[in-house]
């Protein structure tokens, strides 16, 4: 995989992102360091980094994904960005309500302000919604009230005591967040994957992603109050996690990632009857949803409902199942040397990629035998640990992108000569999905607000870290 | 819709779920003060057929003026300081806080001191303490009918 740094003056910025563009490179990032300004970028398995010792102009107008990587940088480091206007409040909370706010006015419009405690038991975090009557004609978001300044928590520490850290940003994307977080760390320090490593971070990888899937489609059932359906996928949800458990001894897979290698081992019996466990599941969940399909009450709650635009999910940077649903067939696992993927690794994509919730639904009841096919394969084999080798020299930066189970998630790292974290930045897939979410709200009743939020399904706590 | 149900039915047997030896009930709150997901994850979990928090009358209510116990998650955020004493204040009495979690019971890994609040403990009175990263369903099920019931959680 390759690497570029390409230092630019900060009046060069905006020509820099041009030309990256122009270049096919895609927008994967954009954060503050101590020492200035960074960009990622990312083609076909190739890794470029921007940095500038400042900040000066934004690009939000050549890049409208990097909105809310731009504010958060200036309330969290005291970045300007000239051109960005309004530069809205995103972490900041002391800001009055208009800062943060869009003014929306006109005949019998009011505000619905819900959260940041909700009535069941979800996140925390704020959404403002402008209506006419049941009609919403604008969202706004306020979310960061997780705000546990994970990434300052984590810098100042070796590698190994900042994985935990950078980790639990999110309990439901544990897995693919340490990836992110291994890979950029052994990117920056010149080490190889092995095969070994690559299958076991990879199953892991694909394990979450299973309880993930399942947990989504029982949340999608609860937003339309569907019961038996949030039951049977709680249910194969509870099954996939005892499996987790038995496997690596965490229902969430905590602590089975390690920088530098990986200490999973499965013998060939554990791994035999895992995948008659999976084979079992597999049946189950198939006629699950199968029953899901025939269910036309619930189906038509799903049609035509928080449509996500073909051309609003690429300018937004949309990512993961939520993307692939709006028909843009972008997935991390197709640019993935580090693990074990087929190199023809093709995303499964709903029959109509229309963008509403019925086709989020359809690319998770599309991925789930995918994710059966994997593991099945990668546990036909025993698992013994294993370790990175030398790949290269070791340089201060590293870049990883991992396909979470809600999308692409960049890590970033910079790392001193001793191996001590200096600056680590997460841009998680629930991260760039939030402002797509926010976009297919308007023109929608405020009821089903919970059903469009449960379809993208996307977590706080990795947003906010 | 009639295979789901039984397919859950079949669950249930399976599961041999027992009858609750006594009677009783709590109206549960949760407040997520800063948590990774998990502990929600699991609390969620609780309901599902494999161990069905309701059978035991414990209930998630959604509103803190319905609530017996505010069961909290996470490391308490500096944003989430406000909401929470409100949700707290909002309760009748006799009223019961719960640390759910590790991050809760002021143990976690979690944060940086400029961005949390003091520990839950220091800023409500805590009296059911759910150790975990996540507890899983059944350790939540176990401490919440302990303090229903009057008795010392097993260890």
């Amino acid at each position: 995989m390759s690497f570029a740094r390409r230092d630019v003056a900060p009046d060069a910025w905006r020509a820099e992102v041009s030309n990256a563009l122009a270049d096919g490179w895609r927008f994967a990032g954009l954060w503050a360091e101590d020492s200035g300004l960074r960009a990622a970028f990312a083609r076909h398995g190739e890794r470029l980094l921007l940095a500038a010792p400042a900040a000066r102009d934004s690009i939000v107008d050549l890049v409208p994904a990097a909105a809310w990587d731009e504010r958060e940088a200036h309330d969290l480091h005291g970045l300007a960005f000239a051109g960005h206007e309004p530069l809205r409040a995103l972490v900041d909370h002391d800001a009055p309500t208009p800062d943060w706010t869009v003014p929306v006015e006109g005949r019998d419009v009011f505000q619905v302000a819900v959260g940041p405690i909700h009535a069941g038991v979800i996140e925390s975090g704020h959404f403002r919604f402008h209506v006419v009557g049941e009609r919403v004609l604008h969202l706004d978001l306020r979310l960061f009230y997780k705000h546990r300044g994970l990434e300052r928590a984590a810098q100042g520490r070796p590698v190994a005591g900042a994985l935990p850290v950078v980790q639990r940003a999110c309990g439901a994307d544990a897995v693919a967040n340490a990836i992110a977080f291994a890979h950029a760390c052994e990117d920056a320090q010149g080490q190889a994957t092995t095969p070994g490593l690559a299958r076991a971070r990879t199953l892991l990888a694909e394990l979450e992603r299973l309880y993930n899937h399942l947990n989504d489609l029982s949340a999608i059932c609860a937003g339309v109050g569907f019961a038996p359906g949030t039951m049977a996928f709680a249910g194969l949800k509870e099954r996939a996690m005892r499996l987790n458990a038995t496997l690596t001894g965490h229902r969430f897979l905590f602590g089975a990632v390690r920088a530098g290698g990986s200490d999973l081992a499965i013998p060939a019996a554990a791994a035999a009857e895992a995948r008659s466990v999976l084979g079992e599941l597999r049946d189950e969940t198939r006629r699950a949803w199968r029953e899901l399909q025939f269910a036309g009450s619930v189906q038509e709650r799903f049609d035509g409902v928080g449509v996500l635009e073909l051309e609003d999910a690429r300018r937004l940077g949309a990512v993961g199942p939520a993307a692939r649903a709006a028909g843009v067939a972008i997935d991390a696992r197709t640019d993935a040397p580090r693990l074990a993927y087929h190199r023809d690794f093709v995303p499964a994509l709903p029959r109509r990629a229309d963008g509403d919730v019925a086709a989020r639904v359809e690319v998770r009841g599309a991925e789930l035998p995918v994710v059966f096919d994997l593991l099945d394969e990668l546990l036909g084999e025993p698992l013994e640990p294993a370790a990175t080798e030398p790949g290269g020299p070791a340089r201060r930066d590293g870049l990883a992108l991992i396909e979470s189970p809600r999308g692409q998630t960049l890590c970033a790292v910079a790392l001193r000569e001793d191996g001590v974290v200096e600056r680590v930045h997460l841009r998680t897939g629930s991260y760039a999905n939030w402002p797509a979410l926010a976009q297919t709200v308007p023109g929608n009743l405020l009821p089903d607000f919970p059903l469009i939020n449960k379809s993208f399904e996307l977590c706080y706590a990795c947003a906010d870290r | 819709m009639f295979v789901l149900l039984r397919q859950l039915q079949r669950l249930r047997r399976d599961a041999a779920l027992t009858a609750p030896p006594r009677r009783g009930s709590l109206a549960l709150r949760h407040v997520d003060a800063g948590s990774c997901n998990a502990c929600e994850h699991e609390l969620t979990a609780a309901a599902n057929p494999y161990y069905d928090l309701a059978r035991h009358g414990l209930n998630v209510v959604a509103s803190p003026r319905h609530a017996d116990v505010l069961l909290v998650t996470g490391p308490v955020t500096a944003r989430m300081r406000e909401p929470l004493l409100k949700a707290y204040e909002a309760m009748p009495e006799p009223r019961t806080v719960a640390a759910l979690g590790d991050c809760a019971m002021g143990c976690g890994v979690l944060g940086d001191a400029a961005a949390l609040a003091p520990p839950l403990d220091e800023l409500l009175p805590v009296a059911i303490r759910i150790p975990g990263c996540p507890p899983a369903p059944d350790v939540i099920a176990a401490h919440l009918l302990a303090h229903l019931h009057g008795e010392t959680p097993a260890a």
